[in-house]
């Protein structure tokens, strides 16, 4: 066996089989405060519930659990983080009962010692609950809030009403006597504890439903936006698409509508109140296919915002496309934009008949002619590679 | 010998229509509309390539192409879909196919498709293409293994004329290169698509849908 096998071993050993000799420890996880409960609990080998009930009863003689939680949690404190658990030493723990006995001596001597029958009932109280709560056992507390109870049966009514009303007269018999406070807590626990009793099932699961029925709100506003959207658009789109004659426009129609619904189901919408160079470039795209009927592919590698200068690119980029459309003969055009180091680049590709510089139509040379101005003006330059049959690429460059 | 296709899609009409244009050229041995019935068959009928929808109930693509990964590894993918989401198309890149084509593809084109994922090569449409160089872009390496964190500028090349719109021909024509040395480069860039562990891919992926 390696040392690390015998490493991990013992201290596996160290959090599970304690039994023989009494450890004191601190928890690191599943724990509620600062794990001195649950490690007490390991400890002493019963269930979490009744070290902390424990803890509460002493906490009413003069918060003196609180003290003793502490006391353990700081004895029991040093940095190791990947400790599971926080073993307090011998001496320590040896120390820390001794104080505590010569501190109840102390109360005692004085005379401070609260009145035994508050003590007693936040005992009780407290024993009770965790004798409720014991997670060793089929949680009877559990039992009692399950919103599945429909209708209260009769010994539930009787017990929560008995608690409440023991409750209250507990609270009225001692209110004004200020220093009382055990008594208070009894009254204001037995109280919550007849409420719970009789309406834990209803409260919970009146919960339940108010965030039901918020949810499902959520869920009709949701739809209802759908419908909206759909209406205004898939559906006029397939209107549309009903009433025309000619394939190619059904075509264009019906991908139009789809790049429309895509960005908006899936949120390519451009930020708010930014128009980037992307979309004004897409939507440059998309009036070419609607005027022109011919698919253009667009894709986009970074991004930026419009600006004076790049409001040229795109207005170049859209004459570069329907220059495309209209004369290389091509049945789909891609648009490249690139964001590189300093450079906005964009291509405007097709696999068209391509053309040959020296012999291009009056028109024609109009178009590529006013595409150069524009980026000339920009700041920005034009390169245009095209042989005949091979299609053209339009590029257009522009530093940042 | 011709190419052995199985088709996994939740859309009849879509399935009837692939296969009866694929029917021609390609052995088309199966088909399904579920992810379960779809790994139970393509273990059996073990089909070169295998057409298969992201979007499906039950764990879609991404389920059919891990769970089939797992006990036959030699069977190649091809994602097809209506989506062409950032995310869709990493998380299927990432899952193990070698390509991802959109629905809206030529039958031509798809044809060639299966024929390089059998031959093992990757499929890069423009778009994927345009979507790994903004997922790559502007790089930090990461310590771990930097080569494959980052794209080298031939690989940059290639993907730059892919998202141009160029096939595979007219990329190695433009960088003179051969054919085959294009689909090495697409191929390695597939590799560190799903291998590299760079938390950017995931990030970005997520940024886009959320913009």
């Amino acid at each position: 066996m390696s040392p690390i096998e015998i490493g991990a071993v013992d201290r596996h050993h160290l959090s599970v089989a304690r039994a023989p000799g009494f450890e004191l420890t601190r928890r690191r996880s599943n724990r509620m405060i600062a794990g001195v409960a649950g490690g007490l609990a390991d400890s002493l080998g019963v269930s979490d519930a009744y070290v902390r009930a424990a803890f509460i009863t002493l906490g009413t003689v003069w918060g003196l659990g609180a003290l003793v939680y502490l006391a353990i949690w700081l004895a029991a404190f040093d940095r190791v983080a990947d400790r599971d658990v926080e073993p307090v030493g011998a001496s320590r723990a040896m120390g820390l009962v001794i104080a505590f006995g010569g501190l109840m001596l102390l109360l005692g001597v004085i005379g401070w010692w609260p009145n035994p029958a508050v003590v007693l009932t936040a005992g009780a109280l407290g024993f009770g609950t965790a004798f409720l709560a014991d997670s060793s056992k089929p949680g009877p507390l559990a039992a009692i809030m399950d919103p599945t109870v429909d209708r209260p049966s009769r010994t539930r009514v009787i017990v929560g009403v008995v608690l409440l009303i023991g409750g209250l007269t507990v609270f009225t018999t001692t209110i004004g006597q200020v220093f009382e406070f055990g008594a208070v807590f009894l009254a204001i626990g037995l109280t919550g504890v007849g409420l719970v009793v009789a309406f834990g099932p209803w409260v919970r699961r009146l919960l339940i439903d108010l965030s039901e029925e918020r949810n499902e709100r959520v869920r009709q506003e949701e739809r209802a936006e759908v419908a909206a959207h759909l209406h205004d658009s898939v559906l006029q789109t397939l209107a549309l698409i009903q009433r025309s004659e000619d394939p190619a426009r059904m075509a264009i129609l019906a991908r139009h509508q789809e790049s429309e619904l895509r960005d908006w189901l899936f949120g390519h919408a451009p930020l708010d109140g930014v128009d980037l160079v992307s979309t004004a470039l897409k939507q440059a795209a998309a009036r070419v296919e609607a005027d022109f009927q011919t698919p253009v592919d667009v894709v986009t590698v970074g991004d930026l915002p419009v600006g004076e200068r790049t409001k040229a690119v795109v207005a170049a980029a859209a004459e570069a496309m329907v220059n495309a459309a209209k004369h290389s003969g091509a049945d789909r055009i891609s648009l490249y934009q690139e964001v590189g180091e300093g450079v906005l680049e964009v291509f405007v590709t097709d696999q068209g008949k391509g053309f040959d510089e020296s012999s291009v139509p009056i028109d024609r040379k109009g178009i590529t002619e006013s595409i150069r101005s524009r980026m000339e003006k920009a700041g920005g330059e034009v390169e245009i590679d095209s042989e005949p049959g091979e299609g053209t690429e339009v590029v257009l460059r522009l530093g940042l | 010998m011709s190419i052995k296709v199985y088709l996994v899609d939740d859309h009849r009409l879509f399935l009837a229509g692939v296969k009866s244009e694929l029917a021609e050229e390609f052995q088309v041995v199966g088909t399904s509309r579920d992810v379960d019935t779809a790994i139970e068959e393509i273990r059996g009928y073990r089909p070169d390539v295998v057409l298969v929808d992201v979007h499906m109930p039950d764990g879609g693509g991404i389920a059919v192409v891990q769970r089939v990964a797992e006990t036959t590894p030699d069977v190649k993918f091809l994602a097809l879909s209506v989506s062409d989401q950032a995310e869709d198309v990493i998380a299927m890149i990432r899952a193990g196919a070698r390509g991802y084509v959109t629905k809206t593809i030529e039958p031509e084109e798809l044809s060639d498709a299966i024929r390089r994922v059998h031959a093992g090569d990757a499929v890069f449409s423009p778009r994927l293409a345009g979507f790994v160089l903004d997922a790559f872009a502007g790089a930090i390496p990461s310590d771990e293994d930097p080569e494959l964190d980052q794209l080298t500028a031939r690989e940059k090349d290639v993907l730059r004329l892919i998202a141009r719109g160029f096939a595979y021909k007219q990329v190695a024509r433009k960088l003179n290169i051969s054919i085959k040395t294009v689909e090495t480069h697409v191929s390695s860039v597939l590799r560190k698509l799903q291998l590299s562990n760079r938390h950017e891919l995931a990030r970005w992926a997520s940024r886009r849908r959320i913009v």
